[in-house]
């Protein structure tokens, strides 16, 4: 009983289950950030639903396999990116005003006709940005609580 | 006795919020004359002219991303300070011996 509260980790179904789960719900979430101009959603949807399959990663697998994976410095350089990218595209349009759509309403890329997949000038960059940053701060908040307790095993 | 004076006042407040804030015959805010609606409910503008000057066809994401962007900027500035509130808090910081 001791060593298995130590280990933490699930049984065999529902190890299985998560194996065959985790890489639906990483491409459902994809799919939302990617879509994020087009359909409902958008990246602080789509990033949460990714980091929905990382807490179910550590869940089915316990905490010494989440920990093999999980790089404390590339998480924080990729949520920082994230808000550099966010803040970078925003200045794009500087000239004009603050968050100008400078890409759509001069057509310079992801010009496309309304509704297709490169369309609504930076929309599509923003929501890859968000999604980034939400997916990297709601793991890192996540493997902060279960990583860095006070109490003794 | 008090408790109906403050259920009775609280109704009142909210009647009178009611009345302030309709829009035929509410407060004005901003400009005067006609266009005060205009500005002040921009839903069915955002509506009308959203697909043609953000491009994108999802509404919500031309609103947060392009008119109300300061809002998201502040709400990612939220999420950023809470978990490196988190992550610093949490951090083992004081190396406990026993």
């Amino acid at each position: 009983m001791n060593h298995r509260s130590v280990r933490s980790d699930m049984g065999l179904i529902v190890k299985t289950t998560a194996r065959a789960t985790i890489p639906l719900i990483g491409i459902f979430g994809a799919y939302i950030v990617s879509h994020g101009h087009l359909t409902p959603g958008g990246g602080f949807q789509g990033g949460a639903t990714i980091a929905g399959a990382g807490v179910l990663f550590l869940i089915a697998f316990g905490l010494e396999e989440a920990k093999k994976r999980y790089d404390h410095h590339a998480y924080s350089a990729l949520e920082s990116l994230g808000g550099l990218v966010f803040l970078g595209i925003a200045m794009l349009g500087l000239s004009v005003a603050f968050f100008y759509n400078m890409l759509w309403r001069k057509g310079i890329a992801f010009a496309g006709k309304p509704g297709t997949l490169l369309s609504a000038g930076y929309l599509p960059i923003m929501n890859l940005a968000v999604g980034l940053k939400v997916f990297a701060g709601l793991i890192s908040a996540m493997m902060a609580i279960s990583m860095y307790r006070r109490w003794k095993e | 006795m008090k408790r109906t004076l403050g259920a009775l006042s609280l109704l009142f407040i909210l009647g009178v919020l009611l009345i302030v804030a309709h829009p035929n015959y509410g407060l004005k805010f901003g400009l005067g004359g006609k266009d005060w609606q205009a500005y002040r409910y921009t839903d069915q503008y955002y509506i009308e002219h959203g697909v043609e000057e953000v491009g994108g066809t999802n509404i919500v994401t031309d609103i947060v991303f392009d008119y109300r962007g300061y809002d998201t900027i502040g709400e990612a500035t939220v999420l950023f300070t809470a978990i490196a509130g988190a992550v610093a808090l949490l951090r083992p910081w004081r190396r406990e011996e026993e």
